[in-house]
């Protein structure tokens, strides 16, 4: 029996990597800590309805599910924490006001993630309710792009996109739902020959400028430019145009944060709940993004309280791969000799100035030690700090 | 190391690619057919090719061992593409998805709504989808070659396939009873590649755009 083996795409962090997962997490929950960003610690599992609220039918089927013996109804595992947050914030907190919390555990999903190939990422996210202004997105897009620098990411290419672009092309225009998700699936995978099938067949009764401007769309990304060709070729619509605004704004005031600034227009990622402004952050080695983030004002609606939101959300376990942080200390280690007070006095101090010191126990060997790689030695009667020889 | 990597599989796919690299100024520098290498260089020290399977390229551009690859349309729809930007379809390689049944097999009488079919394929996905939008119910039997032989020896009753002229088909006395899609191939590139290496993918895009073919 090989039971010590554990469940595909599940594992065990061991110390070199724990260590920069917990050094990365400490660094990012501090810095939203100094940004009045409150730590929440929602439950494990819940009723599966308040999880899905507001997301999309994919996230159904990535939540394990469970029984709850004493209610005899359906809970789930969360599956991402956004939600959880947002719960949180619509009834348990109830301010009238700006709420600004952060949270940091694992979620757990039953299929892999296509490229990280894991079923338990280490969420880490700041959610912002309460603010419906540009104000608000771009204080959650700058204190990402603050986490990740903390977090030794060196280049970071931030990829900007706005919801209302596509929405106010498909609102109004008579597309019905079934539609709507095809011309979603078509736009985010950018091609063009299934969107132009689908406009001109499909949807032969459209609206001639809306059409363009849907066929327009998947070529729309790419540096500031895209904003002018923007301006230029889509329709006129004063939410268009407001996004456009938004867009440029955001982008001018996160410049000096970030390697490159991209926009895409097609870039509906989470399209089922997001509603305005969406970011997602690249950076080289990693083939996919990094972190995500978005406005999502309707969310609170389905806890029966509709509040303006934005925020973002990462794997520390995939950043914890990419970053340049690569410090594992060592320790020093100190003999077993109760009765010595001078020496108890120097393990304080240097535990005080952050030095890892074990004390051996009686027979350990100071080869056996793992990850130390100094001694503790009396030297002409004083404790000195001494490499481990051999 | 050079900056951007091009999936592509041997034969058909490699062949029709040749002019769209040869649009973008690209000259591949071994050919694959007598060459072993699985790497290929190009004129551009930016630039290299690797050989990899047809079914294999959209997992390699998913996950960014390469940045581009062209894939066929019947290859696509099998692969769980997330992650996976499809920007042109180059309008090469093309074909049709077809289901075939025997010469003497009464099609239009076997299909109806509830009634349940045995169907021999490559493309599972695509069989199933295609299926249930009839409202029919199917055994899928996955096949990974000679579909043709599954009717004939009563392994199942249809198979679904590509056919480009319909002469295997044709001498194994089978007949095309149904198009389920038109068949050509794209160029996908990696979601990432496409943000981060931009300025070099961007000319490589509208290279391959102004060398499509038009509409035949």
């Amino acid at each position: 029996m090989r039971n010590w083996l554990l469940p595909e795409y599940i594992e065990d962090v061991l110390p070199r990597d724990a260590y920069r997962i917990e050094k990365i997490r400490r660094l990012i929950m501090d810095k939203l800590f100094v940004h009045g960003y409150q730590f929440v610690m929602p439950p494990l599992l819940e009723y599966v309805e308040s999880l899905l609220a507001g997301s999309g039918s994919g996230m159904n089927l990535r939540m394990f599910k469970v029984v709850d013996q004493l209610s005899g109804r359906m809970m789930g595992l969360r599956a991402d924490m956004t939600p959880q947050a947002a719960r949180i914030d619509a009834h348990l907190l109830n301010t009238s006001g700006v709420t600004r919390l952060c949270y940091a555990s694992s979620v757990v999903h039953t299929v892999p993630d296509e490229i990280t190939r894991t079923r338990e990422p280490f969420q880490v996210g700041a959610e912002l309710y309460g603010h419906f202004g540009i104000e608000s997105d771009l204080e959650i897009q700058r204190l990402l792009l603050e986490c990740l620098s903390v977090s030794g990411i060196q280049s970071i290419h931030l990829d900007l996109g706005h919801i209302r672009v596509f929405r106010s092309l498909v609102y109004g225009s008579g597309i019905r739902p079934e539609f709507e998700m095809e011309l979603y699936a078509a736009l985010w995978a950018k091609d063009t020959s299934t969107l132009r099938e689908l406009v001109y067949t499909g949807l032969n009764d459209l609206d001639k400028t809306v059409r363009e401007a849907l066929l327009l769309l998947p070529e729309l990304y790419g540096d500031e430019t895209v904003l002018l060709r923007a301006r230029k070729y889509l329709p006129n619509f004063p939410e268009i145009s407001e996004a456009l605004d938004q867009l440029e704004h955001v982008a001018k005031a996160l410049e000096p944060y970030v390697d490159r600034i991209i926009f895409d227009l097609a870039d509906l990622r989470g399209y089922h709940y997001h509603t305005g402004m969406v970011f997602a952050a690249y950076t080289q080695g990693s083939p996919v993004a990094i972190a995500l983030g978005g406005r999502y004002d309707e969310i609170g609606k389905s806890f029966g309280r509709a509040r303006p939101a934005t925020g973002f959300s990462l794997d520390l376990k995939q950043l914890s791969r990419l970053t340049d942080i690569n410090d594992y200390p060592r320790g020093i280690l100190a003999p077993w000799k109760p009765q010595d007070d001078e020496l108890a006095a120097m393990i304080k101090q240097l535990r005080i100035a952050g030095h890892i010191v074990v004390t051996g126990l009686p027979g350990e060997n100071s080869k056996e030690v793992a990850g130390c790689d100094r001694n503790l030695v009396l030297r002409n009667g004083k404790w000195e700090i001494c490499p481990v020889s051999g | 190391m050079p900056d951007i990597t091009i999936a592509l599989s041997k034969g058909r796919i490699f062949e029709d690619t040749i002019p769209f690299l040869k649009a973008a100024g690209i000259v591949p520098l071994d050919d694959p057919d007598t060459s072993r290498k699985l790497i290929i260089g190009t004129n551009r020290p930016d630039i290299r090719l690797v050989m990899v399977r047809a079914t294999d390229v959209p997992t390699y551009v998913q996950y960014g061992a390469a940045d581009l690859g062209v894939a066929g349309k019947d290859v696509l729809l099998e692969h769980d593409g997330v992650g996976l930007y499809q920007p042109l379809d180059l309008k090469i390689a093309r074909c049709r998805m077809m289901v075939a049944v025997r010469d003497s097999y009464d099609y239009a009488s076997a299909v109806f709504q509830g009634a349940r079919l045995r169907v021999a394929t490559k493309y599972v996905k695509t069989a199933r989808s295609h299926f249930a939008a009839k409202g029919m119910h199917v055994d899928l039997i996955k096949l990974y070659g000679s579909m043709e032989l599954a009717p004939l020896v009563d392994l199942a009753d249809a198979i679904v396939d590509l056919v480009s002229t319909g002469g295997t088909l044709k001498a194994n006395r089978l007949q095309a009873v149904e198009e389920i899609m038109p068949i050509s191939a794209r160029l996908i590139v990696n979601q990432a590649a496409l943000k981060l290496k931009n300025p070099t993918i961007q000319p490589l895009l509208e290279a391959f755009n102004a060398a499509i073919p038009a509409n035949i």
